[in-house]
């Protein structure tokens, strides 16, 4: 039997398998389809201070291997995810990390310092990366300095683990790792959608509401692997990889190329069970390969 | 309205049959262990992509018939674009993935109503079913409204016949029935004044548009089944959003959008901003 359990940043996790923010949404829709105590952990659609309606209809389109969203964090807020998520959430066996996204970096530290008070949270993964959110997001994770000043108010903020999302639409990822880690983050996780669109020609429009999206899906894993690999070269700090797996074998990959962990999102819109299958193919293809730890595949690239 | 809904299961359907029904328009009948689908709701389809991962997301279809004891369930659709290609290139006795049923169904209508059941395009598949159900109970006529492009995309007497005893069609360019607008024909059958007129819609958003102004300015009830584009079907990725009619009264900017896979895909047409 191969060990599957991972510490990232401090996190104990009983799998290295989790569910990416923004596709598991509070948890509860998932429970027909998965057994949520399989996984090392889930983490939170995105919430910010207070509640968003989200972006203008349509936000979703199919494209190569892939899709396009443009949802715009339509969530409850900070109190309505406190009050009325959270409960649900703090039953379920398996880790809950919760992602947040603010206009400003004091909003950040200041969501960080409420949920300080709300039991069984696992980890803070900050937001500083979503492509559909005017006031904040990609605009700070584009920003070595914004992006530092965001993870250190968090930072300041909290006792719990802290990951930065980051976003793959710049031009120096590295500078902006760097700048994280600077800021105090004690993980990385990587990568948010790519921006991207597509047009209707025949109306001469955009087929999403909001014009521009974020591309998800098996299209963007190989700028996922190449992005992590590089950061993972020059961090300290573990990362959480994540962009188009489907699959064991594409989890193993993100592994060996520098994941501590992984993410599994836009397969779970296709197959709802598919993280715990990864979680299962993890398993059986490190026994075959008579790996005893998976902890010990992290990294193992040779270049 | 507030029935219990059927579990939703993760399985594999195999196709037991696919005909082309009128001109682009095909019915796959998939066999699944436990067919269980009530009318309004809808299955997320997964046939193997034409190449690669592409096309990557499923396709969600209404239901146009169920057979539970046999475990079958039909799906109509028009060849549009590569999923529907995908469906239909499913050879007899291959399997597809099915997810379903999801979302909610059309409320059954009270004793002593008429159920007027008005569909459009693609949209009259799950009207079929509807009908049919409600004639099986014994306690409702429906009548049937169904409009298309023209005679050859309107689907055949066969498959109308079981969901109403009175069908009326409509096509845009009079090569059969009345030419115009299935609104026209509405407006005719509610103008005869049949005991508490209840609609149900289903088809191209100007059309179902049309037909909730139509109720609204009558004051009869009419419930509308949705399309949007939609990623998961069970609520997660908040994609397939409609703006509400009331969303400045909801307590926050989190209600203004409600989503078709969960929150529909029928909605009382009154709670829509159309």
């Amino acid at each position: 039997m191969t060990d599957l359990t991972t510490n990232f940043a401090g996190i104990e996790l009983r799998n290295p398998v989790l569910l990416a923010s923004g596709t598991c949404g509070y948890g509860e829709e998932l429970v027909p389809f998965l057994e949520l105590s399989r996984l090392g952990g889930i983490v939170t659609k995105t919430i910010t201070p207070t509640p968003r309606a989200g972006n203008v209809p349509p936000r979703i389109v199919e494209t190569a291997a892939g899709m396009l969203n443009s949802i715009g964090l339509q969530n409850p807020g900070l109190e309505g995810f406190v009050g009325d998520k959270w409960p649900y959430l703090a039953r379920l066996d398996t880790r809950v990390i919760v992602n947040i996204a603010a206009p400003t970096a004091d909003l950040h530290g200041e969501m960080a310092a409420r949920l300080e008070e709300v039991e069984g949270i696992a980890g803070i993964e900050v937001n500083i990366s979503s492509p559909n959110m005017k006031d904040g997001g990609m605009l700070f994770g584009c920003s070595p300095t914004a992006s530092r000043q965001v993870i250190a108010a968090v930072r300041a903020a909290t006792s719990r683990p802290v990951i930065a999302k980051l976003t793959p639409n710049v031009t120096d990822i590295v500078a902006i790792a760097r700048a994280v880690v600077d800021g105090g983050a004690d993980g990385i996780s990587m990568i948010n959608t790519l921006l991207g669109m597509a047009v209707d020609w025949r109306a001469r429009k955009p087929v999403l509401g909001n014009v521009t999206g974020g591309l998800s899906g098996p299209a963007i894993k190989p700028v996922a692997l190449a992005l992590l690999w590089k950061v993972s070269q020059v961090v300290e700090v573990p990362i959480m990889g994540m962009g188009g797996i489907a699959t064991a074998e594409d989890a193993l990959e993100f592994i060996v190329a520098g994941a501590a962990a992984v993410q599994v999102g836009t397969s779970t819109f296709v197959e709802p069970g598919a993280a715990a299958d990864i979680v299962a193919g993890i398993e059986s293809h490190c026994e075959e390969a008579g790996i005893a730890r998976v902890e010990e595949l992290v990294g193992t690239l040779r270049v | 309205m507030n029935q219990t809904l059927p579990a939703v299961v993760d399985v594999a359907a195999r196709v037991t049959a696919t005909t082309e029904v009128a001109e682009a328009f095909f019915q796959t009948r998939l066999q699944v262990p436990d067919a269980a689908v009530e009318p309004g709701q809808f299955i997320q389809l997964r046939p193997r992509p034409l190449e690669g991962t592409y096309p990557y997301l499923r396709m969600p279809l209404s239901v146009s018939a169920v057979d539970r004891e046999r475990g079958l369930v039909d799906v109509l659709y028009e060849l549009v674009g590569p999923k529907t290609v995908a469906l239909r290139r499913v050879a007899v006795g291959d399997e597809v993935g099915f997810l379903g049923p999801l979302g909610n169904r059309f409320p059954e209508p009270t004793t002593g109503t008429t159920p007027i059941l008005v569909g459009g395009g693609i949209g009259v598949p799950p009207l079929i079913y509807l009908g049919t159900t409600l004639r099986t109970g014994g306690r409702h006529d429906p009548i049937l409204v169904v409009g298309a492009r023209n005679a050859g995309k309107h689907l055949p007497d066969t498959l109308l016949d079981p969901a109403s005893a009175d069908v009326r069609r409509a096509t845009d360019d009079g090569s059969l029935g009345h030419a115009g607008f299935v609104t026209e024909l509405l407006t005719d059958v509610l103008e005869a004044g049949p005991a508490a007129p209840v609609v149900y819609t289903c088809g191209p958003h100007a059309m179902m548009a049309a037909v909730a102004r139509l109720c609204a300015g009558r004051d009869v009830p009419c419930f509308a089944s949705l399309e949007e584009y939609m990623a998961c079907g069970f609520g997660v990725c908040v994609g397939c959003v409609v703006e509400r009619a009331d969303k400045d009264s909801q307590p926050s900017p989190y209600g203004h959008y409600a989503r078709v896979c969960v929150d529909g895909p029928v909605f009382d047409a009154r709670q829509i901003a159309w």
